[in-house]
């Protein structure tokens, strides 16, 4: 659905992952960040459910 | 030395080196088996334990000469379909030429021992869905047909550069998300729909009880060997440059013939392996889970690796890794006993990860114009080939299995525990009870 072909043809490709010279890498990028921060704040709710219950 | 001779010698140097990277490539995937082997006796209670050992160490057995029996050959030949192409079979007769040691052909062995471990892959996940009640004869039987005959179908169409998906629709599968995940994810559902539950996993309302296993840190360490093994299982998924059977001279390439290179799939992979773990600590901090979640992220973006963005290798994991464990909820709820989670990880991350390829890789080219370039419809259509050529088998296999009262233990022998019939027992000092 997404052409997110960085080339047209395999001869004389450099990078060649997907969104590769785009915008759309540094989107991913972010979300990848996002997609770090998320369990981190779980985990800091977990805890404190834990703290205040046994601590 | 004349430039034909320097060329010759080049040549000669990178068949041996080729050899040589595809032999260690299949000893890095033996792990594979050894964390499945821990992973399975983990997963099960004491009783059971060496019944779930055994069982996995047969699977590794039979794969081996079944596989140089038949199952190189279907690979070989059955690209086009169900009709064999006799002459492309040619090479993988077991009393052919290059079925042994032969001068000539350093490739066959090394090729065919690496897709034998991959053979041995697909029946370890099987293995693990069905501990602690299948039969060990109807389990043999069935790991021998998936590793050997339904696999190598799978592959032959759909990881074969004249594999009849490649050539009509463009599929894409680098890292086997269908032709060995979800192959094997959903043959195991079809054999754990005529199974049965293990006794005393449902109450009479329909609701699940916990079945723990006996040690989660030995599960937890064979799934860290599993992800070793993958780094075995995913280099030998390239084809190396430079020999006369290489895709090109300079460099390496996927199975479609497509250029790639070892650094994408160690970024990839690496990638996959730490989202699929966060993604799972995210969905349940647990342990268990973590640690399957590391096979949800590299099933999840493995049809992909040899071209993501890292970044989205990682997303694309770290969604399989919310994916995972809640597909093994749903699954539950319909009264399926997975012991091990592998119908959700394997079966359905692998359907995830053939869609991503649809959703998010659209446009590579394929390295011949006559090849449709990555579609989500080519990926959509494998995925539903591939879900249907794990399911039936496995369904009617052991649906014909059970008729004839061969593949479930009886209560009796579940509940004084399946090591009754290896002879022998776990722990002998008693250290666990359970």
């Amino acid at each position: 659905m997404l052409d997110s072909s960085p080339i047209d043809a395999w001869e004389g490709a450099a990078a060649f992952f997907n969104y590769a010279g785009s915008g759309g890498a540094v989107f991913w990028f972010w979300v990848m960040v996002v997609c770090c921060l998320v369990p981190i704040v779980v985990s800091l709710r977990a805890e404190k459910a834990a703290e205040d219950e046994h601590g | 030395m004349t430039p034909e001779e320097l060329q010759a010698a080049i040549t000669a140097a990178n068949v041996i080196n080729m050899e040589v990277y595809y032999y260690w490539a299949t000893a890095i995937m033996v792990l594979i088996h050894a964390g499945f082997l821990m992973y399975e006796m983990g997963a099960s209670r004491v009783k059971h334990t060496l019944a779930s050992g055994t069982k996995n160490i047969l699977a590794f057995a039979f794969m081996i000469p079944t596989f140089y029996m038949f199952g190189w050959w279907i690979y070989l030949a059955m690209y086009g379909g169900f009709s064999p192409d006799f002459e492309a079979g040619a090479g993988g007769v077991p009393w052919g030429d290059s079925m042994g040691p032969n001068l000539q052909d350093n490739a066959t062995g090394v090729f065919w021992g690496a897709f034998t471990l991959f053979a041995c892959t697909t029946a370890s996940i099987m293995s693990g869905a069905v501990i602690e009640r299948i039969r060990m004869a109807a389990f043999i039987i069935l790991a021998v047909i998936l590793g050997s005959v339904v696999w190598n179908l799978s592959a032959a169409w759909g990881w074969h550069y004249l594999g009849w998906m490649v050539t009509g629709w463009g599929y894409h599968d680098f890292g086997a998300s269908g032709v060995v995940h979800m192959i094997s994810g959903f043959f195991a559902l079809g054999v754990l729909i005529n199974l049965g539950p293990r006794v005393g996993k449902f109450n009479a309302d329909g609701s699940a009880n916990v079945i723990r296993g006996h040690s989660l840190p030995m599960t937890a360490t064979g799934l860290m060997l599993i992800v070793v093994g993958f780094f075995g299982f995913l280099g030998a998924c390239v084809i190396f440059p430079g020999t006369p059977l290489s895709w090109a001279d300079a460099q390496w390439a996927n199975i479609y013939g497509q250029a790639t290179t070892l650094s994408a799939i160690c970024f990839n992979t690496l990638m996959a392996v730490a989202g699929g773990i966060i993604g799972c600590y995210t969905m349940t901090r647990d342990p268990f889970w973590m640690m399957s979640g590391a096979l949800c992220g590299v099933i999840s973006a493995a049809a992909g690796l040899d071209m993501w963005y890292p970044g989205l290798a990682f997303v694309v994991a770290f969604l399989g890794g919310l994916l995972g464990p809640w597909a093994a909820g749903m699954l539950e709820k319909f009264g399926i006993d997975d012991a091990v989670g592998a119908v959700s990880v394997h079966g359905i991350c692998g359907i995830w990860g053939l869609l991503a390829v649809g959703i998010f890789m659209g446009g590579y080219p394929a390295p011949s114009a006559d090849i449709p370039a990555i579609t989500f419809m080519g990926q959509f259509k494998g995925m539903i080939v591939m879900l249907l050529l794990g399911f039936i088998p496995g369904y009617v296999i052991s649906l014909i299995m059970k008729m004839m009262g061969i593949l479930r233990a009886s209560d009796g022998v579940q509940e004084t525990g399946m090591d009754v019939e290896v002879e022998n027992v776990a722990y002998p000092e008693q250290i666990h009870s359970n």
